[in-house]
């Protein structure tokens, strides 16, 4: 049995730890990750109200009483070959008012949209407003999406798009 | 003048060394992993509305559409058709149907026997659409989701911060 002891006088030994590679390694990292970064595009979702399907469960409980109806628009977007918004409608649903145009821009589909929710705003409807989009085959999403995203800015909280001239 | 002893100076490289390896954990945070669910070949449209997942959302099928109008399946959701060949894109609404009401059984076997069939399903379903597909191709894969018993169906866009 051996027994180890610091005779007396001896200088204690601090075990030298080598900083200096583990910094260069560091650094080689370090290098990599900041040639790399590359931030994600923050990506976010937009709700839709998906066209009803016979025989389905229903989102909502239709209602009975007339003042409960939401007030209802329907905004016909026809599309050109290349997939641009051609041609703009706008009619009030369950009403004689006749269908009426505006200018085919997206900038002009939002102006549309902010009266039409403001009109929904005065008339106090405690169902709020209804938006489908009746759009074309040939519309990009790119379309669609700006067209969605103008609604809901503009208050809408029920959007829903369908195919023109299917319901 | 003359420096007395022999002690040498050396720096010391302990903070650093803690500064470069705090650096090192904050970029490798950061990285840009490729999510398992989302396929980097949609470019996705932008929109200011845009709103991020909630806590309420926690169970998410995502449906990567590209711009031909295929459902580009992830790795986990790929599966072996009757000639024992892989599916990894599913062509048309037929298709994206029947997977759909595969997962709406996954979904409802999940909850438990015990609960509603009529309830809503758990899951959201997240379209992953590319910019430039047409709509003729999006709006089937709309209505299979409706078909299949999904209610909640959201569109992916990339969040714009420009206001107007």
């Amino acid at each position: 049995m051996s027994r180890r002891e610091h005779k007396p006088g001896t200088d204690f030994v601090e075990p030298d730890l080598p900083i200096t590679p583990m910094l260069d390694m560091s650094f080689q990292l370090l290098a990599f990750f900041i040639l790399t970064f590359n931030p994600a595009p923050t990506e976010g979702q937009i709700a839709l109200a998906l066209p009803q399907d016979k025989g389905g469960p229903s989102n909502q409980i239709p209602s009975v009483v007339e003042a409960d109806k939401p007030m209802h628009f329907i905004i016909r977007v026809s599309a050109a070959d290349n997939g641009t918004i051609e041609k703009l409608t706008v009619q009030e649903a369950d009403t004689v008012t006749p269908a009426r145009d505006i200018p085919a821009s997206v900038a002009e589909f939002r102006d549309e949209v902010k009266r039409l929710a403001a009109q929904v705003a005065q008339a106090k409807k405690p169902a709020g407003g209804k938006l489908t989009l009746e759009i074309g085959d040939k519309l990009l999403q790119e379309y669609v999406v700006q067209l969605v995203d103008q609604g809901i800015r503009a208050g809408f909280n029920d959007i829903s798009p369908v195919p023109l001239n299917k319901k | 003048m003359s420096h007395g002893g022999s002690d040498k100076c050396e720096p010391n490289l302990v903070p650093l060394l803690d500064l470069v390896l705090q650096l090192v954990m904050f970029f490798m945070l950061c990285a840009n992993f490729v999510l398992e669910q989302t396929s980097v070949a949609i470019v996705l449209p932008k929109a200011i509305a845009a709103k991020a997942l909630t806590q309420a959302e926690s169970y998410t099928i995502f449906l990567n559409v590209d711009e031909k109008g295929r459902v580009l399946l992830a790795a986990a959701d790929q599966y072996k058709d009757s000639e024992g060949r892989v599916t990894e894109s599913l062509d048309n609404a037929a298709q994206v149907l029947t997977f759909l009401r595969r997962r709406a059984q996954e979904d409802r076997n999940a909850v438990g026997a015990a609960a509603n069939a009529d309830a809503p399903l758990r899951s959201v379903i997240i379209l992953r659409v590319h910019k430039l597909c047409p709509f003729e191709k999006t709006y089937p894969i709309m209505f299979a989701c409706r078909q299949a018993g999904y209610t909640r169906v959201q569109l992916r866009a990339l969040f714009d911060g420009s206001t107007d």
